[in-house]
């Protein structure tokens, strides 16, 4: 873990991963996916859709960036589709019309070229700020995928974990300061957290970059403190859907590690007003310390529209700079 | 309410004679006696086979766009419907279901039905990576009319085999929701029950000879057993001759223990693949209750070794004898088609109905 160095008493700004993808990012996607368009076609208007998101990031006073990923689909079948051993496989419904590639693990999971490093190193390019590095941990590419290989869920979580190392490793080569491993499947089951933990250590063991980890709703209150176990710098964590209610877990056992705070709703079109996140970050600093936290979206933006996800960014960075003027 | 309960005693007083004993169903084997029942736990993928069109979905986006009606949509799912069924009979299931074809998830399609209730943000279904809407109990609940009795009377025209009716349990149901109405556990899984009741009873009078009440929830609420038992004898208490089973899957229900098997229905459903410890349970199944054993892993597309399943068969017949029927160990949508196909084609050869 290296020290954060970034301007400020904290309370910096980021955002949690995806953003939102343009009409014109969508309409390519679907007409690549019916040949109409070439690869090299999409991925220009990928990288447009990209620079417009690390500017737009930038013009508000952003601290860590994001690239937005908007040259993913789903954040396990992006990997999953340049990792030899796992398959895309038949489509599966996620909810109402909704419905995905769930990949399947057909023998064993290897990596043979680096996966998001072109796109960091693009992204970085645009900014002298720091952008972050987005993977998806290894415990939530095997719970989110069939596995027809591997004789425990554990041995595919290993395989995953090195394979996701190695790519972090080459971001970290690349100049990545700040390293996001996303488990969003890691509080759906109790009893697996011990190899979340396992599989994390073998992922941020070689690192020095200040590694993070995205943990979505779940069992929260039987998760923690136990979740502190997870061998990372930060856990980001949803506070606005609950209305903050995960904060009075913390008065009996202390936040220990860097937090990222989602201070506003990725589900709702309601756009919050800066009193009200303002008010939440002052409640929550009566448990955390301002240089320990990080401030963003509950989650990613992707399911909301670009002009929506722009208006909470901004009502996001208007009241971290209300309460930052008060420490 | 009394006025409702008499008309329901009569109705079924007068149903009773003509319908088929739930118990039955051997009938259907045919006379092979060493063929094992074989039904689904209930859901089953919509999307067709990789390379065919998959209308469903293409309905629903025409239906956004204004360039599908509603009628349209009832006739792709209607289609699926038929699909599904065909599917299932063709493997060889015994007991078929529609597939939850036309739902989203298993509470909304009833929730949104009932007054008291709104519909919430999505939220996780259990460990999957699927998602469902939480309901809202913001009022009173009360039964305004059947949820899934057209579709269950659609199914059970187009099949050619009983057809199980579905339809959540109460505490399930109390579980998957927010209470902002009743604020007691107890008073808000009571008031499900007894509109689920009535559910129940519609579905009896359409002509189901199985319903299942699945209770998924039940395995992380022990704690719920009891109030579960006396939930379950309100939905049950104007059945005629249907069985009854309860599903629990997920899981183990170790934490239950054999108390589980007191509920007042006719059998259970238990989730052999994410809870090996069911086996032990199994072995102090009470002699008067039907084992819904589900063998294979509906949320996993390897494919099971014959042998192993036929092994596991075997040792479940000694533990319950006749009274076993196979299943997979939940509702297959978790699986592509193909891969769901292919388990119940699995399934039918370790029955021995098919291709034995």
């Amino acid at each position: 873990m290296m020290t954060i160095d970034l301007d400020g008493p904290g309370l910096w700004t980021t955002s949690v991963g995806s953003l939102p993808k343009p009409d014109y990012i969508t309409k390519a996607r679907s007409r690549f996916a019916r040949g109409e368009i070439d690869r090299d076609e999409l991925l220009q208007l990928e990288r447009q859709a990209t620079r417009e998101w690390v500017e737009f990031q930038d013009s508000i006073g952003t601290d860590v960036i994001v690239d937005g990923e908007q040259y993913r689909g789903d954040m396990v079948a992006f990997f999953a589709e340049e990792l030899p051993g796992l398959e895309i496989g038949g489509l599966v419904r996620s909810y109402g019309n909704r419905y995905y590639r769930k990949p399947i693990a057909t023998s064993e999971v290897v990596r043979d070229k680096p996966i998001t490093v072109e796109w960091w190193e693009y992204a970085q390019s645009l900014t002298e700020k720091p952008v972050k590095g987005m993977l998806t941990g290894p415990y939530t590419i095997c719970d989110w995928s069939f596995n027809e290989h591997y004789d425990s869920r554990r041995d595919f979580v290993l395989d995953l974990a090195k394979v996701i190392r190695d790519e972090a490793l080459d971001l970290e080569r690349a100049g990545a300061r700040f390293i996001q491993i996303d488990e969003p499947a890691a509080s759906t089951r109790m009893d697996e957290l011990d190899l979340v933990i396992e599989a994390m250590q073998v992922v941020t063991e070689p690192l020095t970059a200040h590694t993070i980890t995205h943990i979505c709703y779940g069992d929260f209150h039987n998760a923690y403190p136990k979740m502190l176990d997870i061998p990372v710098d930060q856990i980001d964590l949803e506070f606005a859907n609950s209305d903050f209610s995960l904060l009075e877990t913390f008065g009996d056992d202390a936040f220990t590690k860097y937090i990222g705070l989602g201070v506003v709703d990725v589900h709702t079109h309601a756009l919050e007003q800066v009193d009200e996140i303002a008010d939440g970050i002052r409640r929550s600093l009566k448990y955390l310390s301002p240089d320990k936290v990080f401030v963003d979206p509950d989650c990613g933006l992707k399911t909301r529209t670009v002009d929506e996800a722009k208006a909470k960014l901004i009502n996001v960075k208007k009241a971290v700079d209300v309460v930052r003027a008060e420490l | 309410m009394a006025g409702r309960c008499e008309t329901r005693t009569d109705e079924r007083r007068r149903r009773q004679a003509s319908f088929r004993p739930g118990r039955g169903l051997f009938a259907f084997r045919g006379g092979e006696a060493l063929t094992i029942e074989t039904t689904v736990v209930g859901s089953y993928p919509k999307p067709p086979a990789e390379g065919t069109t998959f209308r469903l979905r293409k309905t629903l986006h025409a239906l956004e766009r204004g360039d599908a009606t509603p009628d349209d949509l009832e006739d792709a799912r209607n289609e699926l419907v038929r699909e599904v069924i065909a599917e299932q009979e063709a493997a060889g299931v015994d007991i078929v279901s529609d597939g939850q074809a036309r739902w989203d998830d298993l509470v909304t399609p009833f929730a949104r039905n009932m007054a008291g209730f709104e519909i919430g943000g999505l939220l996780r279904w259990f460990d999957n990576n699927v998602y469902y809407r939480r309901p809202i109990c913001t009022g009173a609940l009360e039964w305004r009319g059947p949820s899934s009795v057209e579709a269950f009377s659609y199914a059970h025209s187009v099949a050619s085999r009983p057809v199980k009716a579905i339809i959540p349990g109460p505490v399930t149901f109390a579980h998957l929701s927010v209470d902002e109405h009743y604020k007691d556990h107890e008073k808000f899984v009571l008031a499900l029950a007894s509109v689920l009741a009535q559910e129940a009873f519609e579905l009896e009078a359409a002509g189901a000879t199985i319903i299942q009440f699945d209770e998924p929830a039940l395995l992380g609420a022990p704690e719920d057993l009891d109030l579960a038992r006396r939930a379950l004898e309100v939905v049950v208490a104007d059945l005629g001759s249907a069985e009854t089973v309860v599903a629990t899957y997920f899981g183990d229900a170790k934490r239950l223990g054999t108390e589980l098997f007191r509920l007042p229905v006719n059998g259970f459903h238990l989730d052999l693949v994410a809870g090996p410890e069911n086996l032990e349970l199994i072995r102090e199944f009470p002699s008067d209750r039907r084992l819904q054993a589900g063998i294979l892993d509906a949320r996993n597309t390897r494919l099971e070794d014959e042998g192993v399943l036929a092994g596991q068969t075997d040792r479940l017949t000694e533990a319950v004898g006749d009274n076993l029927r196979l299943a997979p160990s939940c509702g297959l949508e978790f699986l592509p088609r193909e891969k769901a196909r292919a388990k119940l084609e699995l399934l039918g050869r370790i029955s021995g109905r098919v291709g034995a």
